[in-house]
C-alpha cells in the first residue's frame, strides 16, 4: 500500500452508507402498490386514487417523512454538530406558516412562495448566527428557545389572527391542483419521498465531505478545531443554515398535507418531540433520525390509543428510559454492537448540557 | 539566535482567579524550550494564553516579531502554531486518516508530509483507518503529535506528551521530539524533569504564575538547589 492510499478512504466503505436507503427507496416507492395487491385492491387503484388501504398507508408515511425531514436537520445540528439549541421547532412552524399565509391570504404561486421559504429559512439561522458567537451550551439552548417562544406566542396573538388563525390554527390552505394530497395523493406521497431520500443523501454527503468531518470534530471539542486553525463560527453557521433550509421545506410540506396547521408545532412540546425522535435513533448516527421518526409516530398512535390522557406522561417515561438504557439510540447502539452504558450516558449528558467530550 | 516566540510580562485570568502574574519568556528558532514547574503553576494556561484560548489582559506576545495577543485563536494557528493538548486530545469519533486530514491546511499538506510522519510513527500507517477511540493511550500521543505536523507549522506547543505513558513508549516520543525538532521549534511543558532534560536545550521556570528563572538545560542540570526548590526533585 503506497502511502497516499494508505491515507485516503477505502473505495467500498465509501459507497457502503448509500445501499440500504437506495434499497428502502425503491421499496416505499413500491409499497403502496404492493399494499394494494395485498388487501385486494386493484394498482391501477392507487393510481386512480382510491380509497383504502393504500391511501392509508400513503398517509401515514407521508406524516412520518415529514417528522424524519424535521429530525434529520435537528440531527445535523445536535448530533453531528454539538450545537444544543432547544428553538428547532420554530424553523419547521416558520415554513408551515410562511407558506399557508402566502397560499391562502396573498394567494401566491408554490413556486414564489418557496422562493420566500427559502428566504426566509436563510434569515431565520442567521438569527440564531447573531446569537452564536455571544452565548455557548445551555445559554445558547435557552436563547434559541425564546425565539422560537416569541414566534408560539405571536402566531396565536389575535392582531395576526386573520392570517394565522391565532390559537385555532390555520385552516384551508389551498394546495395547488397537481400536489393535492386529497385528489393526488400519490404525486404528494412520492414528492415527499424524493424530498426525504434528497435530504438524506445530501446530508450523508455533507457529513462524510471535509467539511462535515470538521463538523465532528466541533461537536468533540470545539478548542481543538480552533486549534488547528477553523473558524469554527462559519461552520457552525453553515450547518444552521442546511438545518433551517431543510426543516423550513418540511414545514411547507406540513402545511400542503394536513387541514390545519396548529400553532402547537411552534411549541416547546413540538421542540421536545424533535429531540425524542433523534434521541430514539440515535444522536449523530443521520439514519437514526427516520427510524427515530416513525417509532415516534406509531408510539405517540398508540400512547394515544392505550393511554388516553395519560400518553404524554408514559412518553416522559420513554424519554427516561432511553436516556438511561439507550444512550447511543438504536442505530448508535447498532454501530457500537453494545450499550456501552456509562461511557454513552456520560456522552448524551455532555452532548444535553452543551459541553461535549473533553 | 533569533527568538522565534517572545512573551513580555502576560497576566491572564481565569474567571475571577489571576492565574499568571509575570510570564515573561523566549522561544529561540530551532530549539526545544521547556516549561518546567509544579503542579497548578500556570504552565498549561501559559500554553493556552498563547494560543489565545485563556487570552492575556496584560502583556504583548510576539510570533516571528509580529503581535499576536488579541488575535482569535485559529488566526493563531494559521500563523504556524502547532498545538499538542494534554490527555492526548484527538478526535476520537474520527478515524486516524481522518484525524490527519483535517489538519491539513493547504490542499496536499498531508501528502507532503505523511513520510515523515510515518518515519516518526510507523505505527499509525498501520492503523490509518481505525477510529481514534479505538487507540491505546501512546498511540493517541503520537497521533496527537502527528496531527501538528500535518500543517506547516513553524511552532509547536507540546503539553505533557509523556502523562501516562508507559516508560518504552516514553523512549519512543523522545525519540519522535528530538527527530522532529530537527525542523521545528518546540515549546514544552513537561513534568518530569528527567524527560524534559534529556530533550531541551532551555528551560524556563514558572512559579506561582510568574516566570522566575531561565537558561540553558545544561546549567539547570548542574544546579540541583534550583531543581529541589522550584520542581521539588534532585
Amino acid at each position: 500500500m503506497s502511502l497516499s492510499a494508505a491515507t485516503s478512504s477505502p473505495r467500498t466503505r465509501r459507497w457502503q452508507p448509500y445501499l440500504a436507503p437506495l434499497g428502502l427507496f425503491i421499496g416505499l416507492a413500491a409499497l403502496p402498490f404492493v399494499v394494494a395487491l395485498l388487501s385486494g385492491q386493484s394498482p391501477a387503484g392507487v393510481l386512480a386514487n382510491e380509497a383504502g388501504s393504500a391511501k392509508f398507508i400513503q398517509g401515514l408515511l407521508i406524516e412520518i417523512m415529514i417528522l424524519a425531514i424535521v429530525a434529520l436537520s435537528y440531527d445535523l445540528v445536535l448530533g453531528i454538530t454539538g450545537l444544543l439549541s432547544f428553538g428547532h421547532a420554530l424553523f419547521f412552524a416558520a415554513g408551515a406558516y410562511l407558506t399557508g399565509v402566502l397560499l391562502k391570504s396573498f394567494g401566491w404561486s408554490l413556486g414564489a412562495t418557496l422562493g420566500l421559504v427559502l428566504v426566509s429559512a436563510v434569515l431565520q439561522a442567521l438569527l440564531f448566527g447573531v446569537v452564536l458567537p455571544r452565548v455557548k451550551g445551555i445559554t445558547f439552548a435557552l436563547v434559541t428557545l425564546g425565539l422560537s417562544e416569541v414566534f408560539y406566542i405571536v402566531v396565536q396573538s389575535r392582531e395576526l389572527g386573520q392570517y394565522t388563525g391565532a390559537d385555532v390554527g390555520l385552516q384551508g390552505v389551498p394546495p395547488p391542483d397537481f400536489l393535492n394530497p386529497t385528489s393526488h395523493r400519490l404525486t404528494f406521497y412520492l414528492v415527499t419521498l424524493i424530498f426525504t431520500f434528497a435530504v438524506y443523501l445530501f446530508y450523508r454527503l455533507f457529513v462524510d465531505s471535509p467539511t462535515g468531518r470538521v463538523c465532528v470534530a466541533i461537536r468533540e471539542n470545539e478548542n481543538r478545531a480552533l486549534m488547528l486553525g477553523y473558524n469554527t463560527f462559519y461552520f457552525k453557521l453553515v450547518v444552521l443554515v442546511i438545518a433551517a433550509i431543510t426543516a423550513n421545506l418540511a414545514g411547507t410540506l406540513h402545511a400542503l398535507y394536513q387541514p390545519v396547521i396548529s400553532p402547537n408545532i411552534a411549541s416547546l412540546n413540538a421542540m421536545v418531540d424533535i429531540l425524542l425522535m433523534t434521541l430514539i435513533g440515535g444522536l449523530g448516527t443521520l439514519t437514526g433520525a427516520p427510524i427515530g421518526a416513525a417509532i415516534f409516530r406509531l408510539l405517540t398512535f398508540f400512547l394515544d390509543r392505550w393511554f388516553g390522557e395519560s400518553a404524554s406522561f408514559m412518553l416522559g417515561v420513554v424519554y427516561v428510559a432511553l436516556v438511561l438504557f439507550v444512550p447511543y439510540g438504536i442505530v448508535g447502539t447498532w454501530q457500537r454492537r453494545g450499550f456501552h452504558l456509562a461511557a454513552g450516558r456520560r456522552w448524551l449528558l455532555g452532548l444535553l448540557t452543551g459541553r461535549g467530550d473533553g | 539566535m533569533t527568538n522565534l516566540l517572545e512573551i513580555h510580562n502576560i497576566h491572564t485570568f481565569i474567571g475571577q482567579f489571576h492565574i499568571l502574574e509575570a510570564v515573561s519568556l523566549a522561544v529561540p528558532q530551532g530549539s526545544i524550550t521547556a516549561l518546567l514547574g509544579r503542579n497548578g503553576a500556570g504552565k498549561t494556561t501559559t500554553l493556552k494564553s498563547i494560543l489565545g484560548l485563556t487570552p492575556p489582559s496584560e502583556g504583548q506576545i510576539y510570533f516571528e516579531d509580529q503581535p499576536i495577543h488579541g488575535y482569535r485563536s485559529f488566526e493563531i494557528a494559521a500563523l504556524g502554531i502547532g498545538f499538542v493538548p494534554e490527555h492526548r486530545a484527538i478526535f476520537r469519533d474520527l478515524s486516524v486518516a481522518e484525524n490527519l486530514r483535517i489538519a491539513e491546511r493547504r490542499k496536499g499538506d498531508l501528502r507532503r508530509k505523511e513520510e515523515f510522519i510515518f518515519s516518526l510513527f510507523p505505527d499509525l500507517k498501520r492503523l490509518i483507518h481505525l477510529p481514534g477511540t479505538n487507540l491505546s493511550g501512546g498511540q493517541q500521543q503520537m497521533l496527537a503529535i502527528a496531527r501538528a505536523l500535518v500543517p506547516d507549522n513553524k511552532l509547536l506547543l507540546i503539553d505533557e506528551p509523556s502523562e501516562g505513558l508507559a516508560p518504552v513508549i516514553i523512549e519512543h516520543m523522545m525519540a519522535a521530539i528530538r527527530q522532529l525538532s530537527q525542523e521545528k521549534t518546540v515549546l514544552l511543558v513537561e513534568q518530569n524533569f528527567i524527560v524534559a532534560s534529556q530533550l531541551a536545550e532551555r528551560y524556563v521556570i514558572i512559579e506561582e504564575g510568574r516566570s522566575v528563572k531561565q537558561g540553558l538545560m545544561a546549567d539547570l542540570v548542574d544546579d540541583p538547589a534550583t531543581i529541589r526548590r522550584y520542581l521539588g526533585a534532585a
